[in-house]
This record gives structure tokens, sequence and C-alpha cells, in this order.
């Protein structure tokens, strides 16, 4: 029975290891591969994490299993080793994690930069955000500036506006500006791997290169009041034409007086 | 030991009682299953026999279950405007076998086959009342297999209801899930987070809703509300609701009219014998008559004059409401709008100021939303209660201030021709009048300059217009801060 549990003890980091071999390429953990060109990067972080614990985690379930073996094998006469107190053991087990700790905070400071640090955005992205994005109580309220203008921070006579739904160009780096218009929520884009959390009085660039056209799930990922289950939008990645088309169609749109309208109705 | 034996004993009987109590909370949850559509202050303030009726004649609330039903049951009154979803059908062919039938149904003149079908209801002929369930359905030939037929059957000729109520069950649902949280049961507008809510959520009963493309007088029409699940109502708490299909919306549509009517009907039945059956009404009459004779008389007119009221309230909801989705309805300028220019700005300020539009005794000079009349302490038009704070009501008796128009938020929309809406026909419900007689041209160049206050480089720095002689081609005149 000794021997039962050894053996039970070492049998899970067997069926671990399994686990964490497979999971990447069946694509466990994420809702889809990556399909911005940060998410590969923030990607391979998790999967080095994923490497380091599973490595750490059958390598401790093996030393159970190795005392609870030597437990049970042992001489029932001979005297135990009392190792409570080891400095030398102590000083083991503080350095080891403490290194590893630090290998990931420098390993990932890189790709952290490349989300956050805006001298590190992309240069044809920097300066030339395509929207605002505002989060509000329980909405994304998205104002695009007038074709051929740049977006400033104020409103702007000749602005679009639109809700829940955000046109971006897809296989170019695209900036957005991030804002807030009440508490904090936080613009979540799961199939991009972006997540950035909207901060009130602060602009925040967020900037993302969608590999893929097609529609993209916007989720709010910072409870926001009893309406934060209702914060889903669409993100539309299509050809750059197809963006300034959409445009053109808004201002047209957004300019309607009631008269063109009426007109082509009454012709069809 | 006996004793503590005996608390043992008594503390598992405890603790089995209560996993099985949690268990059965978890299950049932805590709350009354059965929703109701909430009864209104009043109708609550009629004495009991004008509620719930006289003998055979039905009372309000007795009539309102009838035509209306509960959130569970809902009853369909064909009467009224509401597309119910589902389709009235003839059976053509019908041949049983077993327990299953394949039968072939026409549809009604002017119904469409829903394109999916899960039961049929028999209107018509011996098996009327019964329901069969359809496990199969073609929508282009009419061809359906009904199962469940134990015993019934069909006849050619019958008249059945393929899927009858669907739409409006499907608004239901999405509505109890979606809506009635700020809106209500009833769309009352008073849910459980509506408390926190300002400005208030609609209450539907009035049957008014103040952002519409329709006449000062008409309803509010199907493309409207549409247009408000769409893209919501800046400046408020209503969220948009883009992402939910077509369908979806327009489900949530049908019910929020189908409750919108069951509001007014309420309403206007009320009405109808507030003066003399209400409690405060008979205990004013008792002075010289007896209850008695109050409650004979009563007896009488829900007998005799009550299906007439109900016919005459059916009827002018259903003229009423399609009336609001017709072209007549629907607010069309009789002349593009006017470009943007200076010169037209200044003449909308000129407008905005004069004395025969007087927006500025509302909104103020600099359109603050701070004039004059935000300072006079209103009397409520119904019960001629002076209103505790100052300010401009609305029907629903909330405060309802003028807007301060440098926000930069439309709430009903920011195209031109939803601002060309709001002066024409007004905000209904709010004090916000119509300006219909004003000529169209006009209200562009108020348009026009509603659309650029926001933009001022501070307020009221918009000049009125210059002299007529002197006054610049409107249309050539370059447009500011563009």
């Amino acid at each position: 029975m000794k021997k039962f549990w050894a053996l039970f003890f070492w049998f899970w980091p067997l069926v671990a290891l399994y686990l964490c071999v497979i999971a990447p390429g069946r694509n466990w953990w994420f809702p889809s591969k990556p399909l911005s060109t940060l998410g590969h990067q923030i990607d391979g972080l998790f999967y080095l994490i994923l490497i380091i614990v599973t490595v750490t985690f059958v390598g401790t379930e093996f030393a159970l299993g190795y005392a609870l073996w030597k437990g049970a094998t042992k001489n029932p006469s001979s005297r135990a080793w009392f190792s409570h107190g080891s400095h030398k053991l102590e000083i083991v087990w503080t350095i080891v994690p403490a290194f590893v700790l630090v290998f990931i905070s420098l390993t990932q400071l890189d790709v952290l930069a490349d989300i956050r640090v805006l001298s590190r955005f992309p240069d044809s992205v920097k300066e030339a955000p395509v929207a605002e994005v505002m989060a509000r109580q329980f909405e994304w309220r998205i104002r695009y500036p007038k074709p051929g203008t740049d977006l400033m921070t104020s409103p702007q006579p000749g602005d679009l506006y639109y809700v829940n739904e955000v046109h971006v160009p897809a296989a170019v780096p695209t900036m957005i500006n991030l804002r807030t218009q009440d508490v904090q929520h936080a613009f979540f884009v799961p199939r991009l791997r972006v997540k950035q959390d909207a901060v009130p009085g602060l602009v925040i660039p967020v900037w993302f290169e969608i590999e893929e056209a097609g529609d993209y799930e916007l989720l709010c990922a910072e409870l926001c009041g009893w309406g934060h289950y209702k914060m889903k939008a669409r993100i539309v990645a299509e050809s750059p034409e197809g963006v300034s088309a959409y445009l053109t169609r808004l201002e047209r749109e957004q300019n309607e007086d009631g008269v063109q309208e009426a007109e082509t109705a009454s012709v069809e | 030991m006996r004793l503590g034996l005996a608390i043992m004993l008594h503390t598992a009987v405890l603790k089995r009682a209560g996993i099985a109590a949690f268990l059965a909370i978890v299950v049932t949850g805590c709350s009354d299953n059965n929703a109701s559509f909430s009864i209104s202050e009043k109708t609550r303030s009629l004495i009991p026999e004008a509620q719930a009726g006289i003998a055979e004649s039905p009372g309000v609330v007795a009539l309102l279950d009838q035509k209306f039903g509960t959130p569970q049951t809902l009853k369909a009154w064909m009467k009224l405007p509401v597309q119910w979803g589902g389709a009235a059908a003839k059976v053509e062919v019908f041949a049983a076998d077993g327990g299953e039938a394949k039968v072939k149904f026409t549809a009604e003149e002017g119904q469409t086959f829903p394109e999916k079908a899960g039961f049929v209801n028999v209107v018509t002929g011996a098996g009327a009342g019964k329901t069969f369930s359809v496990s199969s359905w073609d929508a282009a030939t009419g061809e359906a297999v009904l199962t469940g037929l134990d015993g019934g059957s069909l006849a050619a000729g019958d008249i059945c209801s393929i899927d009858g109520g669907s739409t409006i069950q499907s608004g239901r649902v999405l509505y109890m899930r979606h809506c009635s949280h700020c809106h209500g049961t009833a769309g009352d507008g008073n849910g459980p987070t509506a408390q926190y809510l300002y400005p208030r959520p609609r209450d539907y009963r009035h049957g008014v809703f103040k952002f519409t493309s329709t006449n000062d007088m008409s309803k509010v029409s199907r493309d409207d509300l549409l247009r408000v699940l769409r893209y919501g109502i800046p400046g408020t708490y209503m969220p948009s609701f883009l992402l939910m299909k077509d369908d979806e919306l327009t489900a949530i549509v049908e019910y929020v009219r189908f409750l919108s009517m069951r509001g007014e009907f309420e309403r206007k039945l009320v009405n109808e014998l507030a003066s003399d059956f209400s409690e405060d009404a008979v205990e004013s009459r008792l002075k010289d008559e007896q209850r008695s004779d109050i409650v004979g008389e009563l007896a009488k007119f829900l007998a005799e004059d009550l299906p007439g009221v109900v016919d005459g309230i059916g009827a002018e909801l259903e003229e009423t409401w399609v009336a609001a989705d017709t072209e007549d309805a629907r607010i069309i300028p009789s002349v593009p709008r006017v470009p943007d220019s200076d010169e037209s700005r200044r003449r909308g300020r000129e407008l905005y100021l004069s004395k025969t539009l007087n927006c500025a005794d509302c909104h103020g000079i600099d359109g603050a939303g701070n004039g004059p009349q935000t300072m006079i302490y209103e009397k409520n038009p119904v019960t001629s209660v002076p209103y505790n704070e100052p300010g401009l009501h609305d029907v629903w008796d909330n405060l309802n201030q003028p807007r301060n128009l440098h926000t930069g938020i439309f709430r009903g929309g920011r195209r031109p021709i939803d601002l060309f809406c709001r002066i024409h026909a007004g905000i209904k419900g709010s004090r916000m009048p119509s300006f219909k007689n004003t000529p169209h041209e006009d209200i562009w160049h108020i348009v026009n300059y509603v659309l650029s206050i926001p933009f001022e480089s501070e307020p009221g720095a918009t000049g009125v217009a210059a002299a007529p002689a002197a006054a610049p081609d409107a249309a050539a005149a370059p447009a500011a801060g563009e």
C-alpha cells in the first residue's frame, strides 16, 4: 500500500506532462490561433511560462513520489533525516525560483514595450490613430476623423460617429485611441490577444496589426457595472479601400437630410 | 451525555434540512416564477368592483387579462396591429398514417408562411383548439408532417395557425432578458435597475416615444424603435443593441409595441371609469348616494356601455398605430438641407432668438439649457399639484430640463434629418413643442446653427444675420470651422 502512493504521485505528473505537450498543437489555451502580430509574441511568452511551470510541476511531483518510494522501501528501524531549518535547502529553493522569475521578467520586457511604449510603435501608426474608441456604460462609441483629416482629441466638425462597430484596415499596423466617458473599462479582443484598460481622464493609444480580414469580437474585460455583460462590439478588419468606402458611406448616412432618401425610395 | 447526543442528532437533521433547502433554491430560484404585468396606480385607485368586474361583466383588470394575458400566457387581440408571428393557413390535403399525418396548407390571404414551424393550432373545424407538433415543414410548398395527433384529425378547409404568436413570444423572451430589468415586465419603466438611472427609463404605457421621424400627432414608427434599439440613446443609459440579429430586433419592437398598446388600453379604460368610480369619487358621492346604488350603476355601465368603449379603444389603437407606419406620418422636408454656412448659422441664430420661435426661452440665450422657463414652478397638468422642484416636466412627471446644446450629444441622433424632426415634431411627451408651421428652410437654418453650437469659440459667439441688403449668398459663403 505504501508503494501505491508513491506510484500514484508519479502517475499524475506523467498525465500533466502529456497534456502540456499536446496542448499547444490542439489550441486548448486560446480561443483561436493568434491573429495579430503581437499575438504571436504574447502566445510565445505564454508557452515559455507553460514550459517552465510544467518542468517545475513534474519535477516537484517526481521528487514527492521519490520521497514516498524511499520511505516505503526503507528499513523500518532506520532513523529519519530531520531537514527542517536546513540553511542550504532554504537558500537553494529561494534562489532557484528567484532566478526563474527574473528570467521571465527580463524576457517579457521586449514584448511589453512593443505593446505599451509609444516610441516602439511602428512608425506608420505613431501619429495616426484611425479612430477614437470611447467606452461608456454600456457600449462602445466610435469617432472617426472626417475623411482626409487627422483625428483630434476633442470632437471636430465633420467627425463621423458610430456605435459598437469599428472598421479598421487588415494586414497593416493600426492604432486607435482608447478613452472612457465614465468608469474603468477594458478593450479586450481575445483573438488578437489585445487587452488594455480604459482609464478615466487618459487617452491611451492601442495598436495592433490584424493578419486576416474578418469580424472580431470586442468585449469589456473590466467589471464596469450592472450592464458589463452588454458591452460587446465588433471589429471589422477589411482592406484599406474597404475602410475608406465604409467611411464614405458613413459620411453620407450622417449627413442625411431625409429628402434624398425619400426621393430614391419613391423611385424604387 | 444523552443531551449531547440529542444536540448532535438535531444538528445533523438541521444540516440535512439546510442542504435540502439550498438545493431547492438552486434548482428553482428564490423569486416568484410567475411574472405578472403590473397594474397601474390609476387602476388601483378604482373601487374593487370596477377593477375586478361584477358578476358576468369584467372590470379593468379582468379585461386586461382577457385581451393581453400574462407574461407566461400572452394573448393576441387580433384587432391590434402587432405582427404576432406565424401564419393562418387553410388545410388543403390531409392524409393520416398512424400517429403521423401529411398535410398540405395554403396560406390565407395576406399571410406568408414562417421559415420554421414547430406547432400547428387548429382554429376552425372538428379539432378546433387542438395543437399538433410539426416534425417537418417546407415553407415553399406549405407541406408539413404533423405528429402527436392523438386521435385528432383535420379536414380539408379547416383553418389553422402555423407557429402562431412565434414573433411575439420570442420578443417576450428577448425583452425579459435584455430590457425588462430597466423597463419593467409591463413596460412601466420601473424594473429593478430603473431606480439607479438618470434619466429614468421610458415608461411605454402612455404610448408616447420621444425620438420619432413621424409628425407631431403621430405615434412612433417601427423604424424609429428599431433605430433606437440599434444605435442606443447617447447621453442616457439606453445602450446600443447593434449586434443582435435583425429578426431578434424586430421581435423586440413588436413586443414593445404590444406592451405600449396594453398600457394605453389600460389608461384609456381607467379614464372612462375614474371620474365616477374611483375610491375618491365614490367617497364624495356617498354624501348623497347609497353605495349599493353606485355599484348598481357600475354594474349597468360594465354590462351595457363598456363593451362599446373597449371596441372604441381597440379601433383607436389600431388606427393610430397603423397610421404611424405609413408614408403620410413621416416627416419629409419640402426642401433639401440648406448648405451649412456662416450666413445660414447666423440666420438660424436669429430665428433661435426670435419672438415667434423663442428657443432661448427654454434653451437659454447661449444655448446652455438655462432659459427662464427652467426657473418656473410648474403644476402637474393632470392633478394640478405644483411640482416640488422648479423646471420643466415631461408627461412621465420627471424633471426634464431643456437640453444644453453645447455638449455635442444628440440623443435622438445627429443626422440633419434627426434634428429637423426634433424641431418639426417636437419631442413627444416633453415640453419641446412642435414647430411644424415654421418654413422648412428656416428649420434647416436652425439645424445648421444647432449643429455648430458645440464648436463655437465661446458660448453665443455666433452673431445674428447682417442686414438683408448686405447679406451674401448663403450657398456661396464659406463654411466656418471646417
